[in-house]
């Protein structure tokens, strides 16, 4: 049925998406703020991706920071990062919006959705329901917890679930003399939420190419657990503690400060060889503060683990005779995974980034402007990002969604 | 639940490996992946097209390891540890000996990769890489720049071996752009990227990540580039390189402190930001402590009817109808003074029971767990079989992180299609040349004989 509809139904628009990998793919995303970011990924690579929102509006549009601070549905700055190339329609509240929102999954190929159980069945979203009428349906729920297990029914944003998820506890300063004084810390951004975005993400395009090129040609039901992708993200902390019976503790990573005050992250990682420390010496014998460390015992690894706070002294030197930017390009020089610490909008400043042509203007016509947008997140020049649309208004495709898709209600 | 009572009965995880349903389908199935990635960044792409089910062969070296196999943490010999995986000991550091010990190689590569071991400086070898590239489909690297053309296999001469090669290479700073010559740890792409910015308390340096968040982000976004290219080559029959950075995959992370700054010249830097974990959209929110040693639980209350439920679970205290804390805004603009009167409530309580009472109320709550906690208190992450016991002929089995996804249709295994663990170094080295490459036996001997193969 939904092959159908897109094998005979109208295109997504004229040279849209075309020559893109999800070119023709509809999604039809019903989701809160905790997995927006897995449309915008599944638009960028083409699909023709239609948020479905209540009359109100999806909850980050009334999420601030607002634009000029001033609060409305268009103006919403965390769904503006988000919902980046898609479409918007509005459906009413009720027993017709879960019709409307029936007939468009009927047309689509993805339903991503943020609904538990129990609401899934209410709305006749539930997999047992949509399955068997829709063989070629590819669902993914992206809940807090997933859909079985005894924290299944619990409550938890992203904060709760950075907490769970480990990454939290690993993140912070280090203790004073009496202990930690401080508490372990999440990052903004929410990067669980992100995470587990992302892992949808990859689901539904694993589940594409079952579906399309696979044997079977049938769509299924991929359930992600938010918690589980966030337990997924702290590198090695699982096996130290599986090797070593220690847990690791929180401390902020040393930085040097440079003349400027800006902060430099100084990797110094000994570990890939006796040319890093080699490299790192020439530098800083070139910018003339190498003291000691010319002293030929400094070659010996086993004395410079001894003698480290003079190898530290001699790039305190150095940061205090340059500003972050020229430093961090100074470690770089050397072969050293220096960076300078930025600011997220600072990062806009990248010149490497922009010679990749990272980032993207991307015009809104009812402000009268263009605003910039972080844009692909790799280089494909085969099959390249998709960045032409930006975040839609409140029910600004509402019409022309019914008409391409060719369903009413 | 009491954690004494939970850490005295550690999750049991005998014969908990997860059997995939009989005979299903993996959605990646017959998928070739020639796999030069080595650390994290890389592996972490080709861990889920493995879990995925694609068949992953680790190219590796004998004289060059991946230095993740030769790192500590070490993974213990076999017996050496007690009762549970955390009465293990350090005692075996002279494990550095065998490139299979290194405990983050086994963070890294799960999915049932393959492993052989060849020298791409040999013409022998090179020789053996370009017939194994015409039978991929997909080719991973994460060197640095040039190095695959170096050795003669950059992704002209795949192509002359596989004209619709999908080349996806993960490099720090990518294969395009003035600063390709740049070296990135994960710290190092955080730094540079707003990442680390954006952990800390207000008016003090970044606290930053104290592990490598963006070799695990950059790696899901070589997956997507894996499945994108590969829906690209299934719709148009061509191939490409993927050129995927650290950096890119990371840009949008930040969410809208991004635009706050250029849209509304609100600039990240400035007094009291970060906020720690102060949220806009949490009042009260935040990490709190609990009963025990640096032991914490997060609140994090989105509506009234959640703060009503907390002072509900907190037994009615008096300064709950305070004026302060009335309304949403006046909660944040009083959350220092109402961030104590909840911590002297948690600071009485086990942080799990805090969280059981909470979240039996309806309030979003949660102890902050350790890796510790997650392996062995964490009743959601073992009913959901989160981890799976997986070993190798030198490793007894451990509990290991795959795709941390449920696929209903076609199972995800953390040790992918061969459910098996990660390899030893050189294990598939026969087995691949003779199966995929038609290789007599003696052939393969000879080849070894010559050095070719290490």
């Amino acid at each position: 049925m939904t092959g159908a509809v897109r094998a005979e139904g109208a295109p997504t628009g004229p040279g849209r998406g075309a020559g893109t990998p999800l070119d023709g793919v509809r999604v039809v995303e019903l989701v809160d703020e905790s997995a927006e970011y897995c449309g915008r990924m599944l638009a960028g690579l083409g699909a023709d991706v239609v948020k479905v929102e209540p009359p109100d509006g999806a909850p980050s549009r009334r999420q601030g920071p607002f634009l000029d601070d001033v609060p409305g549905p268009d103006r919403s700055l965390a769904f503006w990062a988000d919902n980046v190339g898609k479409r918007s329609v509005v459906v009413p509240e009720g027993p017709d919006g879960d019709g409307a929102v029936r007939a468009l999954v009927e047309a689509a190929d993805v339903l991503v959705h943020t609904l538990r159980p129990d609401a899934a069945a209410r709305r006749g979203l539930d997999y047992e329901r949509l399955g068997p009428a829709l063989p070629r349906l590819v669902v993914c729920a992206v809940t807090p917890f997933g859909q079985s297990g005894p924290w299944a029914d619990f409550e938890a944003d992203d904060l709760v679930l950075m907490a769970l998820g480990g990454s939290m506890a690993a993140c912070g300063y280090g203790p004073g003399p009496d202990g930690y004084d401080t508490p372990p810390l999440a990052a903004h951004g929410e990067q669980a939420w992100r995470t587990a975005s992302t892992y949808a993400a990859i689901a539904v395009l694993a589940a594409l190419w079952w579906r399309d090129v696979g044997e079977e040609g049938r769509g299924q039901f991929v359930d992600v657990s938010a918690h589980e992708c966030s337990a997924s993200m702290t590198e090695w902390h699982c096996m130290t503690y599986l090797c070593s019976g220690s847990v690791f503790r929180r401390g902020a990573h040393p930085t040097l400060t440079a003349a400027d005050g800006r902060q430099v992250a100084a990797l110094n990682p000994d570990f890939l060889g006796p040319h890093v420390f080699a490299n790192m010496l020439a530098m800083l014998e070139d910018e003339g503060v190498a003291g000691p460390l010319s002293d030929p015992a400094f070659a010996d690894p086993g004395y410079r683990a001894g003698h480290y706070g003079e190898v530290w002294r001699a790039m305190k030197r150095l940061a205090a005779a340059n500003d972050g930017e020229r430093l961090y390009r100074l470690g770089q020089g050397a072969g050293l995974p220096w960076g300078v610490i930025r600011s997220p909008e600072e990062v806009a400043g990248d010149t490497h980034l922009q010679a990749r042509g990272h980032f993207v203007e991307l015009d809104h016509p009812e402000l009268g402007r263009t605003v910039r947008y972080p844009g692909a997140p790799f280089l494909a020049h085969g099959s390249p990002w998709r960045m032409d649309r930006r975040p839609p208004l409140l029910g600004e495709h509402t019409a022309q969604v019914a008409g391409e898709w060719g369903v009413t209600w | 639940m009491s954690e004494n009572t939970l850490s005295s009965r550690p999750v049991d995880r005998q014969g908990e490996a997860p059997s995939p349903a009989a005979g299903a389908p993996m959605a990646l199935a017959g998928v070739r992946i020639l796999d030069f990635t080595r650390l994290g960044f890389g592996a972490q792409a080709t861990l889920i097209c493995g879990c995925l089910g694609a068949e992953v062969i680790r190219v590796e070296s004998t004289t060059r390891p991946d230095p993740i196999r030769v790192m500590p943490p070490y993974v213990p010999e076999p017996g050496s540890h007690g009762e549970g995986f955390g009465a293990a000991t350090l005692a075996n550091a002279t494990s550095a000996a065998s490139p299979n010990r290194g405990g983050i190689f086994y963070k890294y590569n799960t999915g049932g990769k393959r492993s052989i071991t060849v020298d791409a400086r040999h013409p022998k070898g090179l020789a053996l890489l370009r017939d194994l590239v015409s039978v991929s489909d997909v080719v991973t690297e994460s060197f640095a720049a040039g190095t695959l053309e170096r050795w003669g296999l950059g992704y002209p001469e795949q192509v002359k071996a596989r004209p619709d090669v999908l080349y996806v290479s993960m490099c720090g700073f990518g294969h395009e752009g003035p600063d390709t010559a740049h070296v990135t740890m994960g710290p190092t792409a955080q730094a540079l990227t707003g990442l680390t910015f954006m952990v800390g308390l207000p008016d003090r340096p970044p606290a930053g990540w104290s592990f490598s968040y963006l070799d695990h982000v950059g790696g899901y976004l070589g997956a997507v580039a894996v499945l994108a290219g590969l829906a690209h080559r299934a719709r148009t029959g061509e191939g490409q390189h993927i050129d995927v950075s650290q950096l890119e995959p990371a840009t949008a992370l930040s969410g809208a402190l991004f635009f706050d700054a250029l849209v509304n010249g609100r600039p990240s830097r400035r007094p009291g930001f970060p906020t720690g974990n102060r949220r806009p959209a949490s009042a009260p929110g935040g990490a709190y402590r609990a009963a025990g040693e640096d032991r914490w639980v997060v609140i994090s209350c989105r509506t009234d009817d959640q703060w009503r439920s907390l002072l509900t679970v907190m037994g009615d205290p008096p300064w709950g109808a305070d004026p302060r804390f009335s309304t949403f805004g006046a909660r944040q603009q009083h959350a220092e003074e109402l961030d104590v009167l909840i911590e002297q409530w948690t600071s009485q309580g086990d942080r799990y029971e805090t969280m059981d009472a909470l979240q039996r109320a309806g309030v979003p709550a949660g102890a902050v767990q350790d890796a510790a906690d997650r392996l062995e208190r964490d009743p959601q992450l073992a009913a959901r079989r989160h981890f799976t016991m997986l070993g190798n002929d030198e490793v007894a089995p451990l509990p290991l992180e795959g795709m941390p996804v449920h696929m209903a249709g076609t199972p995800v295994h953390t040790g992918g299609r061969l459910h098996r663990g990660p390899p030893v170094l050189g294990q598939d080295t026969d087995a691949v040349l003779t199966e995929l490459l038609g290789m007599k036996p003696s052939e393969v001997e000879a080849l070894r004989a010559e050095g070719v193969l290490s």
